[in-house]
């Protein structure tokens, strides 16, 4: 399990009934529960500190417990939420949320109180809730990331060269290297923007890592899975083309991308081109990686 | 805690056997008629086990036949959730709007939760998740939509899950893209090319000792 942590969980309930919700959660090893009694309150909670899970009652006595899915989904959209309520989904009024996901336990079951905290546990460490497919080999992928010390590795000057030596190959608004971790895509070079990371969900480097060739998008308006996204939108990005960096275990732990503010094709060599960069950028990264393995074994020495 | 033993499911009608529980498995044809003979034998419950579906342009009445023609008797071991026609008695839910997926994953949660009070196997299933695609603007949300419901509540049950994509259908994106994605959150994928009228072969992968082609007929 790659979550080892103390998982903090945001309880909102009224009365007693945020007490019995935080005792459920304190009876699961490794989850913390903080509480509050009001959307208001929570809302604090939410822009104070880091929360894991959030479980709520849906009747509260300043609104619902969508308005704080809604205000949690703003910031955070990949924080799991538990609808926790006696109240049955036909008397929940969702004409305001319809493409907002909660887990939902009806508290009135008779076993729910012992499987409340299975459940957050599982929503957590399985991350059930991010808005991206997540492939079958995600804990594995993540391991093969983990070998690389990107941080301390020389590699922003080469990796910054390549984006040039891209951008300028294809002729596009933005090329760029990024590693695809587990909750988002860290940027490790950028030519013509500067762009640091994004949350997984948002990019499309999450869904062009699951496709074995170079994943074009001419026209992002006109695929679903991305026209509405507000943070490609307001980032300019109108086409799109992905090639994957896979390690030698055939692990894909990255991408070497080209964006650009106008719709666009690319063609069989062009495609062949952009996997040769990403072949590149792997190999850069892992000979750099070697070195440092090789350095750190002589020091051990 | 765990909700659920471990437990393997058999389909008879597909000569398929020892398929583990928190099996989840990508049914796609462009053949709609091929898909919902394939699906409901995968999701139809023999006597011992029971079964949770998701359908999207049946209603109530029709799936509980589909179920019985595949199995006998499994119409009266499921629970429905539909998009088409009435509330029927406690076993059949309805709800009004597709699109609303908050409602529609609090319904599905809903439906699971009440079928782990019962140990006996289940199976599960979404027919079409290609039409709920098509109705939600941001395919985020349908993705949120697997994850949180239906591959969690595989996962937690140790369930046998079956997901089914009409390949011809508008989804507003690019079909082959999608479902190459969808493949890699599964863990079997069982493709049906229609070969005749009632009849098709099923190039099946990701099912151990089923793995191969099938010919069916219906």
């Amino acid at each position: 399990m790659r979550y080892m942590g103390t998982r903090t969980v945001l309880c909102v309930d009224t009365g007693k009934g945020v007490e019995e919700m935080a005792g459920a959660i304190q009876d699961e090893d490794g989850l913390e529960p903080v509480t509050a009694t009001s959307i208001a309150e929570a809302a604090e909670q939410l822009d104070s500190q880091s929360v894991d899970c959030v479980v709520t009652e849906y009747d509260l006595a300043d609104g619902t417990g969508l308005d704080i899915v809604e205000h949690l989904r703003s910031d955070d959209p990949q924080t799991p939420v538990v609808l926790f309520t006696d109240v049955s989904p036909a008397e929940i009024d969702t004409a305001s949320f319809e493409e907002m996901i909660v887990e939902y336990l009806n508290k009135g079951l008779p076993d729910a109180y012992d499987r409340l905290g299975f459940i957050v546990d599982d929503v957590i460490t399985h991350s059930a809730q991010v808005g991206f497919l997540v492939p079958d080999n995600e804990g594995s992928r993540l391991d093969a990331l983990e070998q690389y010390d990107v941080d301390e590795l020389p590699i922003e000057e080469s990796f910054s060269r390549l984006t040039d030596l891209i951008a300028d190959r294809f002729d596009v608004a933005v090329a760029f290297i990024g590693l695809i971790e587990k909750d988002v895509e860290n940027f490790l070079a950028c030519t013509g923007s500067d762009w640091d990371s994004l949350t997984r969900e948002d990019t499309i480097c999450t869904h062009s890592m699951l496709q074995e060739d170079v994943m074009v998008v001419e026209d992002i308006n006109e695929d679903s899975r991305f026209a509405n996204n507000d943070t490609l939108q307001n980032l300019g990005i109108v086409s799109y083309a992905g090639a994957n960096m896979t390690n030698k275990d055939d692990e894909v732990i990255g991408q070497v991308c080209v964006i650009d503010h106008e719709r666009r094709s690319y063609s069989a060599d062009e495609r062949h081109s952009l996997q040769q960069f990403a072949s590149t950028a792997m190999e850069i990264l892992e000979l750099r990686q070697s070195l440092r393995n090789a350095r750190n074994t002589e020091v051990e020495a | 805690m765990s909700l659920a033993g471990s437990q393997s499911f058999s389909v008879d009608s597909l000569a398929m056997n020892d398929i583990p529980g928190n099996t989840s498995i990508l049914l796609t044809s462009d053949d709609t008629a091929a898909l919902e003979a394939v699906f409901y034998r995968l999701v139809a419950a023999p006597d011992d086990e029971q079964s949770v579906v998701l359908a999207t342009e049946a209603d109530g009445r029709s799936t509980k036949r589909s179920l019985t023609e595949a199995v006998r008797g499994a119409d009266g071991r499921t629970s429905i959730l539909t998009c088409e026609g009435p509330d029927r008695g406690d076993d059949v839910q309805s709800v009004d709007d597709l699109s609303d997926l908050t409602r529609l994953g609090m319904d599905f949660s809903g439906l699971f939760a009440e079928a782990q009070q019962d140990p006996a196997p289940l199976r599960a299933g979404i027919l079409l998740c290609s039409t709920i695609m098509g109705e939600v603007d941001d395919t985020r949300s349908v993705y949120r939509f697997l994850n949180s419901n239906f591959l969690s509540q595989l996962r937690r049950s140790k369930a046998l899950g079956v997901c089914a994509i009409d390949t011809s259908a508008d989804i507003g994106s690019n079909v082959d893209s999608t479902i190459a994605g969808l493949e890699t959150s599964f863990s079997a994928r069982i493709d049906i090319e229609s070969t005749g009228r009632n009849q098709a072969t099923l190039d099946v992968s990701g099912l151990s000792n089923n793995d191969g082609t099938i010919d069916v007929s219906w």
